[in-house]
């Protein structure tokens, strides 16, 4: 009895919360005279027209833009946190600096809305000539991700028996050399955690998006919403969803993959930090 | 004892410290120097100092005060809620997942979707020609509220909150769940304690931590909302749904009040220390 229970929450949860994207996947099955006349959760006749037009409309809503620059600032986003955090990691783990100051520092980075400094860092990369492009965009998904990149490496670190770097070093390897060809490679699970996951955060972001990127570096989040604004005869429901679910799969494919090691580093950096 | 010495620590830490002051120290530094003086866009490079009249201008507006009451009522019933919801799941539920981890995946999907994303989806969701929401409460009851509205739209906002992200307060409180050894609660079920008693006096106290540290997280996140209020709403609903975040976007971006939406931002930003602050000494002094 209650095993059929607990089916039965478990399947009400799942459709509950994933209700928008299912309503959105749907929607962007049905045609549009289907679209005018039956607005509920059934597809009577299935078509793929939506995701047609929209790959195919390339002048006023490039949608391989929009994707690509998601992609390639979502890339530098997560590259740059981990080439910046991997070593402070190891110093922070092996090494008496950096735990009065810096770790709690930016382990509570993650707690401050970062809305505060997004209108000098606007100013700033308008002298800089960095607003408007992928680059600008991906140091500061950069900065969104350093905080959880941190506290994940740190204590991927710090679960190596230090006798491991400790007889390399007696070999006469150089602290960097030890890093790089002793560490890395035995912390590779967090590394690719730490992509995976910032990668997704860095995909999703959207104030940053909105506000430092106006045509050329417009990554997905932000894009789709133009989608809705600029359709002066009202939005088209079907072209829309097609659009948001082609913007949510990457992330969404990904988390599905990588689900374990995903609940693990949410875990494991909420309550470690 | 330390491996590395503190030359090559601070070696170590240098890129990511440099990185840090170029991206926040110095926008930290300009928000305080712009915050006490008078600029527009056309003197955007030269503002003159002109002491506190910009916090003053925030603070006298009722426009500020509204929003931050939104965020601090937005934040507090949206982690409560995530946190109760998310508890109940994680218990109840635990004996089925434990068995078939797979189902983690379905519940985990709404973590992976952008917040914006979801805004736009429940655009349609609610769209009352096309969103399937209005079209089936016409169906079975013959009426659907209006759900954009000023009077509705924060309930309508926090439910969207609180279905996307009850799965992290879950996921949490499910691992904090499975951590609890069986040994436990096999000893209490031997002193004659029924499901209800391991419950409340064995399960429920050593997950107390992971609750409380759920919440804040949630509190935090849901106090500085953004993405999702902005795509679903645009803010509109007649200004009832600006959260802070939102009222510093449009105090820059829309009036082009820069003094003003600076000092706004070093208000939240010195309420946000202060609040870390506390947690943080809170924390501490539990753990003696």
């Amino acid at each position: 009895m209650v095993a059929v229970l607990r089916w039965i929450v478990f399947a009400v949860a799942a459709f509950a919360m994933n209700f928008p994207v299912i309503v959105t996947l749907v929607t962007s099955f049905k045609s549009a005279r289907e679209l005018s006349s039956n607005p509920g959760l059934t597809v009577s006749a299935p078509t793929l027209a939506n995701y047609a037009s929209v790959l195919a409309e390339t002048e006023r809503f490039n949608i391989y833009n929009y994707l690509l620059n998601s992609l390639v600032a979502s890339l530098l986003g997560t590259g740059i946190a981990i080439v910046l955090t991997l070593p402070a990691a190891y110093a922070v783990a092996r090494s008496e600096v950096g735990q009065r100051l810096l770790l709690p520092l930016v382990i509570n980075l993650r707690a401050l809305p970062l809305v505060i400094f997004a209108i000098p860092l606007y100013m700033m990369y308008q002298w800089l000539g960095l607003l408007d492009t992928r680059l600008g965009l991906g140091l500061i998904l950069a900065i969104v991700n350093i905080p959880l990149a941190l506290v994940i490496l740190v204590n991927a670190v710090n679960d190596i028996s230090p006798e491991l770097d400790e007889a390399a070093m007696m070999d006469g390897a150089s602290p960097l050399r030890v890093m790089f060809s002793i560490v890395r490679p035995v912390i590779r699970p967090a590394l690719v955690t730490t992509f995976i996951f910032g990668f997704i955060t860095a995909w999703n972001e959207f104030l940053f998006g909105l506000m430092l990127t106006t045509a050329n570096a417009v990554p997905t989040t932000v894009g789709a919403s133009f989608f809705f604004a600029a359709s002066g005869g009202g939005v088209q429901w079907g072209t829309a969803s097609a659009v948001m679910i082609l913007g949510a799969l990457p992330p969404a494919l990904l988390g599905l993959i990588m689900y374990r090691q995903i609940s693990g580093s949410m875990t494991a950096g909420a309550l470690k930090g | 004892m330390a491996i590395l010495g503190k030359t090559h620590g601070r070696l170590f830490l240098s890129p990511l410290a440099a990185f840090l002051l170029l991206f926040l120290g110095f926008p930290a530094l300009v928000n305080l120097v712009y915050s006490v003086s008078t600029v527009s866009f056309e003197t955007l490079r030269s503002p003159t100092l002109s002491g506190f009249g910009n916090y003053l201008t925030v603070v006298r507006d009722g426009e500020f005060w509204r929003a931050f009451g939104f965020s601090l009522r937005f934040g507090l019933l949206t982690a409560l809620a995530e946190c109760l919801l998310g508890l109940f799941l994680a218990v109840f539920l635990a004996p089925l997942l434990s068995k078939r981890p797979i189902l983690l995946a379905p519940l985990m999907l709404p973590l992976m979707v952008a917040p914006a994303m979801v805004g736009l989806m429940y655009r349609l969701v609610l769209h009352e020609f096309a969103g399937p929401v209005p079209y089936y409460l016409f169906e079975w009851f013959g009426d659907s509220p209006a759900f954009l509205d000023p009077q509705t739209a924060f309930w309508t906002l926090a439910v969207v909150e609180v279905l996307q992200w009850t799965p992290f307060a879950f996921l949490l409180f499910y691992a904090a769940y499975l951590a609890i050894p069986d040994a436990l609660r096999e000893a209490a079920a031997l002193d004659g304690a029924g499901a209800w008693k391991i419950l409340r006096f064995i399960e429920l106290p050593l997950m107390m931590p992971t609750l409380v540290i759920a919440f804040f997280i949630r509190f935090i996140d849901g106090f500085r909302v953004f993405d999702n209020i902005y795509a679903l709403t645009g803010a509109g609903a007649g200004g009832s749904t600006t959260s802070l975040s939102m009222f510093i976007y449009q105090a820059f971006f829309k009036e082009g009040a820069i003094g003003k939406a600076v000092a706004a931002s070093v208000i939240l930003f010195i309420a946000s220390l202060l609040f870390l602050m506390s947690l943080n000494r809170l924390a501490r002094l539990r753990r003696r």
